[in-house]
């Protein structure tokens, strides 16, 4: 078997989309402050979302722009709950994942009558996505660093103290960008449903995690993020191959065991920003 | 009057949660009246669905514990699921491979599975104290390993393939079984191993100096570290608590339920634990209500579907909502003050 083959490359390039994006989503939302691990479940969302309209409307790029739109709007819910009501970011984003895999099991039922499932539904050339995506995530490096807006979403999440004094408004900030998230999310979801052509339940099965993991790995750098999403494309499109030789249920832990060992190697040097995690109090005196 | 304030802010979320369901349930057009009514009955009519109910709440009950251990360490183990079905198998191996008297041999097949999800849990806990990995990932991703692995062990070609047609292993010796509390039911002895467990877990974290120092690092690991607490392994010795609670839920799911692993016999406990965790506030005696809830709407949700009234994981739905609003209860602070200000200006209320 070669395993350096341009068709492994190419199959990984695909494979590593959806996690880029949950990267690149995350980027932003931390960079801000928001750490969110809803993103495994906004994700299922707008799989969910985005294969339920396509279906309906007989166009994947309905489905696609649903699918950005339940993105937005559990990344909205999630910000509300993190900014104005001082949750818990983690917890949250927990509660989001169990609520969306609740309503994927219900809603599946409720159209198509099978639990997790949908019929196939219309989809799009996925390299037009791709490609399209590598634009963006070069356009957000360049963003982040190289503009006064990234600038100052660094500083949001830095110290909003210091945001909130040059006029900064730090809540609206993390709002806008946990949404932005959001929507990277859902499109990642849309995505998946493009490369399997159906909704299933366990479609994303850990990629939102491991897109958190390839931020870490990235040091919230959408550019090297996206390098780490590759390697985890990779190994995914490697053990697919693998399948025939190891039994698949030790190929399929690969991308797993990989993710663990990679963070245990990585995390110690990322730098990671000083408000993560924490609400921002105005001062009020 | 804390308490009150507590259990106050905690029904108002379970309500709130509750409500937007029974929006959900109309707007997909399911009656809500039968919904409710059925999802009622069905968790606690008679004898039989009350043991349905409580036999659903026994491995909540451990996850449960296993989640507020390790949040009361500021930690958050998301895999209990991975951790109940290594506790599961190893349980169920001890239970058909060792040949011991009658109680010791249950004693000893709980003991392998909280070692199993002991070692499940040290590791992402090792991890985090000493390489800053983030336990919420990797707890997760190590979650996938232990079912795919499990699943493995019980498979054709794998090594404890049981049976012909299902992917099981044999079934565990008579001694090895957690016995039956009501015959003909599936409730058994597990669910008071649970309780027991609870009482202890609380007598640790509130009367033990390990469990004040286990909070204080929970509270801010700074202070603790300059108050003399040693952080990484009060870190470390949390998580192995987290993993041990969720193998010790498996096994008494496999001794008492099952009496032999099954691939996939959870239908996400561990996930229903971080619902239950959360409900209870991290409080352990808390978590003997939050998982009777749980396992009540799991117990109801398959009555809703038998009864033809809508499908059952509607009631996954509800669970969702009610944790999506527990977790925030500023939302329902902020809603008094918005009432309050009302109240003021002479509005008339909503």
């Amino acid at each position: 078997m070669d395993v350096l083959s341009l068709d492994i490359m190419v199959a990984a390039l695909r494979l590593a989309m959806p996690i880029a994006l949950v990267a690149l989503g995350e980027t932003f939302s931390e960079r801000s402050g928001i750490i969110n691990i809803g993103v495994e479940g906004t994700a299922l969302a707008g799989a969910l979302i985005g294969a339920t309209v396509a279906f309906f409307s007989g166009s994947s790029v309905v489905g696609l722009c649903a699918a950005l739109g339940v993105g937005m709007l559990l990344g909205l819910i999630h910000a509300v709950w993190c900014v104005y009501l001082r949750a818990d970011h983690v917890v949250t984003g927990a509660a989001i994942n169990l609520l969306v895999i609740g309503l994927a099991l219900f809603l599946t039922r409720v159209v198509w009558g099978w639990r997790g499932t949908s019929a196939a539904v219309p989809t799009l050339n996925p390299w037009i996505l791709v490609w399209g995506m590598v634009g963006l995530i070069v356009l957000a490096q360049v963003y982040l660093f190289r503009t006064p807006w990234g600038l100052r979403l660094r500083v949001v999440g830095e110290h909003p103290q210091a945001a909130d004094t040059a006029g900064i408004n730090v809540f609206r900030t993390r709002v806008a960008y946990s949404v932005l998230n959001g929507a990277l999310c859902g499109l990642a979801g849309a995505f998946l449903v493009n490369n399997l052509g159906r909704f299933s339940v366990g479609m994303v099965g850990g990629r939102g995690f491991i897109g958190i993991a390839a931020m870490v790995v990235g040091n919230y750098r959408p550019i090297p993020a996206f390098l780490a999403a590759y390697l985890f494309g990779f190994v995914d499109a490697l053990q697919m191959r693998l399948q025939d030789v190891i039994p698949s249920h030790f190929s399929i832990m690969l991308p797993y065991v990989l993710t663990v060992v990679v963070l245990a190697g990585f995390l110690g040097r990322a730098h990671v920003p000083a408000a993560l995690g924490k609400p921002y109090i105005k001062d009020q005196g | 009057m804390k308490l009150l304030k507590e259990l106050g802010i905690i029904v108002v979320s379970v309500a709130l949660g509750l409500g937007v369901g029974a929006i959900i349930t109309a707007a997909t057009g399911y009656s809500v009246p039968a919904v409710f009514r059925e999802l009622v009955r069905g968790a606690f009519s008679d004898m039989y669905r009350v043991a349905q109910t409580l036999t659903q709440a026994t491995p909540i009950l451990f996850t449960s514990l296993s989640f507020l251990i390790a949040f009361r360490a500021g930690l958050f183990n998301i895999g209990a699921e991975g951790q109940l079905f290594l506790g599961g198998f190893f349980a169920a191996w001890a239970g058909f491979t060792l040949s011991l008297p009658p109680v010791l041999h249950i004693v000893v097949c709980l003991f392998f599975g909280a070692a199993a999800g002991a070692v499940w849990g040290f590791i992402p806990g090792w991890l985090r104290a000493r390489r800053g990995a983030n336990e919420f990932v990797t707890t997760m991703m190590l979650s996938y390993v232990a079912i795919y692995l499990t699943s493995w062990l019980v498979s054709p070609g794998g090594p404890y393939h049981g049976h012909q047609w299902a992917n099981q292993t044999a079934r565990i010796l008579s001694t090895a079984e957690l016995p039956r509390m009501i015959t003909g039911t599936q409730l058994s002895w597990g669910i008071v191993v649970g309780g027991l467990v609870a009482l202890l877990l609380w007598y640790f974290l509130f009367r033990m100096p390990r469990g004040y120092e286990l909070r204080a690092v929970g509270q801010n690991p700074l202070a603790a570290e300059y108050g003399g607490v040693d952080v990484a392994p009060t870190q470390i010795l949390a998580m192995v608590l987290a993993g041990a609670l969720a193998g010790l839920g498996g096994a008494s799911e496999i001794l008492g339920t099952h009496r032999r692993f099954i691939e996939g016999f959870s239908p996400g406990y561990g996930w229903d634990g971080i619902a239950g965790g959360l409900i209870a506030r991290a409080h352990p005696i808390g978590a003997v209500f939050a998982a009777l809830l749980m396992g009540a709407l799991r117990a109801g949700g398959s009555a809703i579907d038998r009864a033809g009234v809508a499908p059952s994981d509607l009631a996954a739905v509800f669970q969702g909502l009610v944790i999506l609003f527990v977790v925030a209860p500023e939302l329902i602070r902020y809603l008094k003050r918005v009432r309050r200000r009302r109240r003021v200006h002479g509005r008339p209320e909503p």
